[in-house]
């Protein structure tokens, strides 16, 4: 049952669809209109459709879709394996230091990508640090799918752990326990009950995975390419800077990269549309979670090789780069210097404005994806309203769109000569790029949260006198809030190191965290990069940290 | 919480006009590195009081970038890492016919009407020195099996400078060299500065036509580093600076030219390891009068660029 016709799902509907225009749909539209016609960056509408049969000839094409697909789906079986038994365990049972590990599982997700995949192949290459530290190393593994798939899926498998963690531990015991009574085995229970209870969380988490990891450029050109292993982002990203510029061909070959997405969005809506998840239905719930007993040695040692793994591994790699005099003098006491980090902290090469801008862009980006995500995803779920399945599309869009095609999109877009004013080489159109390509996040988590909330609470709130704006103020956001809370600070976290839109977008003489450390990179000072690298990371973790312990303390966030 | 969100939206859209408002005096497109720009604007804006507003990525990213804004561009100057985008860009006419009073001494071919060289690499062998190998001397010294699986290229698709090199080879001896290679186990390892990384920890042993400069800057911060360069010869990437016609700040653009051609700018340049594009200023790394060039046909080499590359992605594999 849906709620029909309760006030103030307007003002939210409207809200959404202001900000979804703005954000997704004029980039998109342009790159469209970029695929269709191919010299639009000249203002011209001339030749339609010529590129596409060029583009679509193209014999690599199909191996690069293939690889795409492949790719995708190796991580999202990977990231599911690391992170779903671990999920399940971390809602259901008692784990010792819980929160230490939630920490230590979420620091994956503040590391970007290129990072990570860097500090990887310096661990593993020959004569990296492994082969330093160990004697041997395991070179043949990293450059290849296998590699690439698990380098990804430990950047992505978080999104699965805190997923699964938060909709499990919502949809509680109870529902088990009912099943319990009437003579289920425990191992029954779950599969039969708890798990697919748990679906919206779930499938969700699996949809951004596979979006994220068709859309990545940084670890398949820095692993893949060696492997022999093309897919469509790097073949897009060929397109946009290899001269001549194939605008056009790019625009193409994005397009069917979000279709890729929409597939996979449409099959888990057409999954969770089968049935109802509501399990939030103001009943008070049991929080008490069981003691691990027998399983307590396994469960810690799994939680403790993957967060070494996931986390140890790319950090520690990353901060012996960073402290190194020299990358050829190798980890050697005598080769230990703090010449990196005083250059960072003394602002060489601009990199305290870079921290600050990244940071303030963060902040802006949370707070705008935060407010038209619980609005598109309230219109979606909890109202009737005509063309809510578009909002939905939209909020999806972006999703697979590679952050080149959407800065290439916000160009096209925003620099047309007839704009009386336009964000254009303003810091605002790193706003736009970054909401643009971070949106999914709030909504999809927003989402799962509205669907398990039974439309019962905000229908008895109204009985009782309450507005439609209070009755969603008071009943449904502190609800939905934890959701929104953590997807808010993914945004914070995702949008600080955002790298592959900033470097063709951001305006003239503006840096960015992520744009310091490829500047670095391109020039060789690969150790100041990572010390840059290494201080973001700690400040994205330990910022959001902060600031949930304080709302915690101050009750609006219940744990 | 209305009027907050419409206090927000007026904020933002006033910043946006005040963004527009603010506009820089010239506007500069430029490949790196980073800090050779920072010194030139700063030594320019202290000379003439123009200001300068820098947008810096790699070439490829900087013609992405002017591609996407052709239809309202905003760039004044661009200095690129690939002589191609000179001649490319003056066949469109897309350039300004300028001829720097400074460029006197910048020797002929690093000129035309419409371009200039702001200074010039040279691509040669990254030796890690304490790898473990001879020192190579000759392109074909590493197809030697002592630098079994040890050696990384540039991707010739993602670098100019690369292309050049791999095509006026392939030239010569129809690709043997880079078959040779091949079978010793090298490999192409994306852009430049991916490519040298792997030498820096000795995961290999040297690049097959690094950047120079990236590789003397790192030899002069400490790192066991070296650049040979081969007696057969190689290629010299001068990197070109110009106008574009649509500059509505052509006067301000073109002292940008002067200063980045007069002694102070070329000794910036000089600073970042880079030979200076004027012949009088000294630098503290060999010059193109020390180095033998390859001979080609650079119109001839990138009218083939496909069939190269094309041949090159057979050998080396790829999908």
């Amino acid at each position: 049952m849906k709620a029909n016709g309760i006030g103030g799902a307007a003002p939210a509907a409207w809200l959404a669809i202001a900000g979804l225009t703005v954000v997704v749909a004029v980039p998109f539209v342009a790159v469209v209109l970029q695929g269709i016609f191919p010299d639009l960056g000249q203002g011209s509408f001339s030749g339609p459709f010529s590129s596409f049969l060029s583009t679509l000839g193209d014999s690599a094409l199909i191996g690069m879709a293939g690889n795409t697909i492949l790719l995708g789906g190796c991580v999202v079986l990977a990231s599911a394996f690391v992170a779903v038994p671990l999920g399940v365990f971390r809602a259901l049972y008692r784990i010792p230091f819980a929160p230490v590990w939630d920490v230590l599982l979420l620091v994956p997700f503040m590391i970007p990508p290129y990072i990570a995949t860097l500090g990887w192949i310096m661990t593993l290459q020959p004569r990296g640090y492994l082969q330093q530290v160990a004697g041997f190393n395991l070179a043949p593994f990293l450059f290849s799918l296998f590699g690439m798939t698990l380098v990804m899926a430990f950047n992505t498998f978080p999104v699965v752990y805190f997923a699964v963690s938060r909709t499990v531990e919502a949809v509680g015991a109870r529902y088990a326990d009912v099943g319990r009574v009437f003579g289920a085995t425990p191992a029954r229970a779950f599969w039969r009950i708890t798990l697919p209870l748990s679906a919206p969380g779930l499938a969700a988490s699996l949809m951004l995975v596979f979006a994220a990891a068709i859309e990545e450029y940084g670890t398949p050109a820095a692993l893949g390419r060696r492997a022999g292993f093309q897919v469509l982002v790097t073949g897009i990203d060929l397109r946009i800077t290899d001269w001549p510029i194939d605008l056009p061909g790019a625009a193409i070959l994005s397009i069917l990269l979000v279709a890729m997405s929409l597939v996979t969005f449409l099959a888990q809506r057409w999954i969770l549309s089968r049935r109802s998840y509501q399990t939030v239905g103001g009943k008070p719930t049991d929080k008490d979670k069981r003691p691990l007993g027998a399983l307590k040695m396994p469960v810690m040692i799994a939680f403790a090789v993957v967060s070494f793994l996931a986390t140890g591994v790319p950090l520690l790699a990353i901060l012996a780069t960073a402290l190194s005099r020299t990358i050829s003098g190798g980890l050697a006491l005598d080769n230990i210097g703090f010449a990196n980090f005083i250059a960072v902290f003394s602002n060489s090469a601009g990199a305290l404005s870079a921290l600050v801008n990244s940071f303030s862009l963060g902040i802006g980006t949370a707070l705008i994806t935060g407010l038209i995500g619980v609005m598109a995803a309230y219109t979606v779920v909890k109202t009737k309203i005509r063309g809510r399945m578009a909002i939905d599309v939209m909020t999806i869009l972006p999703n697979a769109l590679p952050g080149i095609v959407v800065a290439v999109g916000l160009i096209l877009a925003w620099n047309m000569p007839w704009l009386p004013v336009t964000p254009y080489n303003t810091a605002l159109i790193l706003l736009l790029a970054y909401c643009c390509i971070l949106l999914p996040q709030p909504v999809r988590y927003t989402t799962a949260a509205f669907q398990q909330i039974g439309d019962n609470l905000e229908a008895a709130a109204r009985v009782f006198g309450a507005s439609g704006l209070t009755a969603f103020r008071r009943i449904l956001l502190p609800l939905v809030f934890p959701s929104l809370a953590s997807a808010m600070l993914l945004v914070f976290a995702l949008a600080s190191r955002e790298l592959v839109a900033s470097v063709v977008i951001a305006p003239v003489g503006m840096q960015t965290i992520a744009t310091f450390i490829w500047r670095q990179f391109e020039q060789g000072s690969i150790g100041l990069g990572m010390a840059m690298a290494f201080i973001a990371i700690l400040i994205t973790t330990l910022l959001p940290l902060a600031l949930l312990m304080l709302l915690r303390r101050s009750g609006l966030v219940a744990e | 919480m209305l009027k907050s969100l419409k206090s927000i939206t007026f904020g933002v859209f006033a910043a946006a006009l005040m963004a527009g408002v603010a506009h820089a005096d010239i506007t500069v497109y430029t490949a790196g590195p980073q800090s050779l720009i920072d010194k030139l604007s700063a030594g320019f804006t202290k000379e003439t009081g123009i200001k300068v507003n820098v947008f810096q990525a790699t070439t490829g990213k900087v013609m992405a970038r002017i591609e996407a804004e052709a239809s309202n561009p905003v760039v004044d100057v661009l200095v690129s890492a690939s002589w191609d985008t000179a001649t490319d860009f003056a066949k469109r006419g897309w350039l300004v016919s300028y001829t720097s009073p400074n460029a006197a001494k910048v020797p002929d071919f690093l000129k035309t009407e419409t371009a200039v060289a702001q200074g010039i690499s040279a691509l040669g062998i990254a030796w890690n020195t304490k790898s473990g190998t001879p020192k190579p001397a000759e392109w074909a010294d590493l197809t030697k099996p002592e630098y079994k699986d040890l050696v990384n290229i540039p991707d010739p698709a993602q670098s100019g400078s690369s292309f050049e090199l791999t095509a006026a080879l392939a030239g010569q001896d129809n690709f043997k060299v880079f078959n040779d290679l091949k079978a010793n186990g090298a490999i192409i390892a994306g852009a430049n500065a991916e490519a040298l990384n792997p030498v820096l920890q000795g995961a290999k042993a040297a690049v097959f036509g690094a950047v120079d400069y990236i590789t003397l800057n790192s030899k002069a911060k400490g790192e066991n580093i070296d650049v040979i360069f081969p007696a057969s010869g190689t290629v010299i990437a001068p990197r070109p600076a110009m106008i574009l016609n649509w500059s509505k700040n052509q006067d301000e653009a073109k002292k940008f030219i002067d200063y980045m051609l007069s002694d102070e700018g070329q000794k910036a340049v000089a600073g970042e390891m880079l030979m200076p594009a004027r012949t009088d200023i000294p630098a503290n790394r060999p010059l193109i009068s020390d180095l033998k060039l390859l001979k080609y046909d650079t119109a001839a080499v990138y009218g083939k660029r496909k069939e190269t590359l094309a041949e090159i992605t057979k050998i080396y594999g790829g999908k």
